[in-house]
């Protein structure tokens, strides 16, 4: 009986799907298991199909769990939808009303009818049939049963006491009825966790960074980190501005920052597409600027709702002239907190633009860590408060960075500009002035790459195979190399944090030290892979795995990938 | 401590074109700043690109020369980061009406306290003279070589109907009026739009000058600044064009609902802790 196991409720809007799934998974969280949960919606505002996913493991995780070992289904017609996206574990139970019969495609699965609707109007709660679920779940997975009615506390407080005692019987009457067990309770299971999505992480790190100024226009899937530092920042005394446009967001940003605020940003791919003009601004006026895109499948709408590794080439890339910038992926939710923070200290002491990329599959799903590591040190901006007769915004330094003064600060005063300046910040056309400043610009990519050199490595140190991937990609990739190098393998993995400027020489040097290399990314156009070969150098015969985005990537899908455990096996 | 209008001057040379209304301009705002008692380290310039967005360069004080459009924006986010500094944004009738039209909407309508001088010449004169949101119907530019098919805006018009809270239009030619009404939109107390008719004689020939300075006359006396109905009917006016101003009320500025909503935000306990926020994140 594995500890580690996965579950799925799917419904339509207002079953309360997701609901069930979130206090599962955050009475888990208290009790100190690791969960990770997915949501995902149809294109509909409200009702419409919805699902939840969540995967629980007494051991550290870092992907969504590949297929789940029991399905809560209301209604057929809304699983339909989530098929493909949805696999099944071998053994699965699905669980589903009397009155709607399974499809014929799942007559390979253990399909058990539940009444869930009468059962929750036996318990006088007539729309708590998803708490009904939750019961039986907890039963059958020995999921910790006060912690969810603490859960259940909490998320129903405003509600009267009438109510919340029906949902409370609609959860024993799922829990005392006949059902599998498929999990042992696991004894003593640590400290209580957080759960946090990816959004929350960044919002959290934007305060923790020192971020005083956040302006932003709702894009799916980024808002969150609008929503929430609109009602942090006040708290604070920061300010958060809805703007009208992720033209303005970004103006507004870089505006608060060339008046001395910390100053952030976030987006997903169609409105990093409109700013990337100003984000020109940004690096050529030398003014810090911080943005979180959140990507989403692509081009132009896309697919607003689910993730994608594409917007890449447009992060390292996009924009017109010779424009410096740098750009950070992160890989969990974790780490979108430390990405976050990473970028305000890029972004102040380099004076320079720089884009977060993360993807919904981090930014919306929930996972467990510890408050104990959200921590990281905080770099504040150079200002010279008393800035001497010889003061120059622009002055030539040997690592590309002059101090930079702010309104207010007497004898600080210039004229900058997005044309090309002279040290003074004066416009100038002539190519000799061009020229030095171009390279004055570009040498803070030297100085950041040194003092950066951001990646994970993980795997067998003497890796046979090496797999590079980037932001997240990288959970399902070490759940896979653990997997396979558990079974004599030796794979390791290389994963950029920084991917402008790329850490060259660690990525060079982990290359040349595998026989064979592997690239796994959700790019239909191999954006990854095409970036890497325009950098470094990589074996004529590396392998790609690229494939559009629009569904998580697996963990057996990367050990398929990989290809080496025939012939460990053999 | 005062500061002279000469304080505010730097020595680089303008690149406008001999005749160019926005030299008067560009010394109406060195005599507007020391005028309304600013002080060059505590005073934000912020433009857009064209002719006109070059100003901030002649100006000293803390100065952004930016994107095309975008100078409200910027504007918008210096000042609500560092509400001590006078902020006033300037630019040309296409940068604020075409490519940044829509963040003269919402600068407008949030009544962020900065001033925006708008310097109007009827054309784009950077890229030699096609036809802008202010050039008249029928008129043939180096766009429009059968007449400009559209009807032209009145910025005022638009401010007003957008929700400034001070709207008001001047003539660069007259450096004393236009100096004042500089001074009053720094002084006001929210979004102040002050429309400079400002001629191009490069691009709109050299009789513009003396065919604003025909058409303008003073707002009547007695006009009611504080009715929008009285202000409408200064705006596409035809014969005449009214200087002066054109509308004055006092609202809440967005500095001021956000200070509110600070309030409303923390209440009267002390700021929240690091546990507080992760608090939410934990049963």
């Amino acid at each position: 009986m594995s500890e580690d196991v996965t579950f799925s409720i799917v419904g339509s809007g207002g079953d309360g799907a997701v609901v069930a799934g979130d206090l599962a998974a955050m009475a888990c969280a208290a009790v100190g298991l690791h969960v990770i949960k997915t949501e995902a919606y149809g294109p509909q505002i409200r009702g419409g199909e919805s699902s939840s996913t969540v995967r629980i493991s007494p051991v550290p995780i870092a992907a969504q769990g590949d297929a789940s070992d029991a399905l809560i289904v209301f209604r057929f017609a809304d699983f339909a939808r989530f098929r493909s996206e949805m696999p099944l574990a071998e053994g699965c139970i699905v669980l589903h009303e009397p009155d709607d019969a399974p499809p014929p495609e799942l007559a390979a699965f253990r399909c058990v009818p539940v009444p869930f609707g009468q059962l929750a109007k036996d318990a006088g709660a007539p729309g708590a049939k998803n708490i009904v679920a939750l019961g039986l779940l907890a039963a059958m997975f020995a999921l910790p049963v006060d912690s969810i009615r603490t859960a259940m506390r909490k998320r129903f407080r405003k509600r009267e006491a009438s109510i919340i005692d029906a949902n409370f019987r609609a959860f024993d009457i799922g829990f005392s009825f006949p059902s599998p067990r498929l999990r042992a309770e696991t004894q003593s299971e640590g400290q209580s966790r957080l759960l946090m999505s990816g959004n929350e992480a960044t919002a959290f790190a934007a305060l923790h960074a020192g971020c005083s100024f956040f302006a932003g226009y709702p894009i799916t899937p980024s808002t969150e980190i609008l929503q929430l530092l609109g009602e942090w920042l006040p708290k604070i005394g920061g300010t958060c501005l809805q703007t009208e446009d992720e033209l303005a967001a970004i103006g507004a940003v870089v505006g608060a920052s060339f008046a001395g605020s910390k100053a952030m940003t976030a987006t997903s791919g169609p409105g990093l597409s409109l700013m990337s003009e100003m984000l020109g601004l940004s690096s050529i006026a030398e003014i810090p600027s911080v943005v979180v895109n959140v990507q989403r499948g692509g081009p132009s709408t896309g697919i607003p709702t689910k993730s994608e590794q594409s917007d890449l080439f447009h992060a390292v890339y996009g924009g017109h002239g010779d424009m410096p910038r740098v750009v950070l992926g992160c890989c969990d939710v974790e780490d979108a907190f430390h990405t976050t923070i990473d970028a305000f200290n890029i972004a102040e002491e380099f004076q320079l633009p720089v884009i977060v990329l993360s993807d919904q599959l981090i930014a919306q799903r929930r996972e467990t860590i510890d408050a104990a590591s959200l921590v990281h040190d905080v770099v504040q901006r150079r200002v010279p408060q008393e800035p001497d007769e010889s003061y120059r915004r622009y002055a030539m330094t040997e690592d590309g960075v002059s101090a930079m003064t702010v309104p207010g600060i007497a004898g600080g005063m210039y004229q900058t500009n997005g044309l090309e300046h002279d040290e003074q910040g004066r416009p100038s056309s002539m190519f000799i002035t061009h020229e030095r400043m171009n390279a004055k610009r570009h040498r803070k990519l030297d100085a950041i790459a040194e003092k950066y050199p951001l990646f994970r490595r993980f795997g067998a140190a003497d890796a046979e195979v090496g797999i590079l991937c980037w932001g997240s990609s990288a959970g399902p990739v070490a759940e896979a190399i653990e997997a396979m190098n558990a079974k004599g393998a030796r794979v390791a993995a290389f994963v950029p944090r920084i991917l402008a400027p790329l850490p060259l020489q660690e990525l060079q040097a982990f290359i040349d030290s595998c026989a064979r290399i592997v690239i796994i990314e959700l790019s239909y156009e191999e954006q990854f892979h095409r970036y890497l070969r325009s950098l470094i150098t990589l074996p004529p015969e590396t392998d790609v795995h690229a494939r559009s985005g629009a569904k998580a990537l697996s963990v057996t899908e990367v050990i398929e990938a990989a290809a080496v455990l025939e012939e460990v096996t053999a | 401590m005062t500061h002279t209008a000469t304080e505010f001057r730097t020595d680089l040379k303008p690149v406008w074109c001999p005749g160019c209304g926005d030299f008067a301009v560009l010394n109406s705002v060195h005599r507007a700043l020391a005028a309304a008692g600013c002080a060059p380290h505590e005073t934000i310039l912020v433009s857009g690109i064209g002719c006109s967005s070059r100003l901030p360069g002649y100006v000293e004080t803390y100065g952004l020369n930016s994107l095309h459009g975008r100078a409200l924006p910027i504007a918008t986010g210096a000042k609500l980061a560092a509400p001590r500094m006078t902020v006033v944004a300037v630019g040309g009738d296409g940068d604020g009406l075409a490519i940044g039209g829509n963040h003269f909407l919402h600068a407008s309508r949030r009544n962020v306290d900065i001033a925006y001088f708008m310097m109007d010449n009827e054309i784009y004169g950077l890229t030699k003279g096609q036809a802008g949101p202010t050039t008249p119907t029928g008129d043939r530019t180096k766009s429009t070589t059968y007449g400009n098919p559209d009807p032209s805006i009145d910025p005022c018009a638009l401010a007003i109907a957008c929700g400034a809270s001070w709207v008001a239009r001047g003539f660069s030619g007259d450096v004393k009026g236009t100096t004042e009404l500089m001074t009053r939109a720094i002084q006001h107390h929210g979004f102040a739009f002050l429309n400079i008719l400002s001629p191009c004689v490069t691009w709109r020939g050299e009789e513009q000058h003396k065919e604003i300075r025909a058409k303008t006359r003073p707002v009547p006396a007695g006009h009611d600044a504080t009715s929008r109905e009285a202000a409408m009917r200064f705006t596409d006016e035809g014969e005449h064009v009214t200087t002066g101003v054109l509308y004055e009320v006092q609202r809440p500025t967005l500095l001021d609902e956000l200070s509110d909503i600070e309030l409303r935000a923390r209440g009267n306990g002390p700021a929240p802790s690091r546990a507080d926020f992760l608090g939410a994140f934990a049963l």
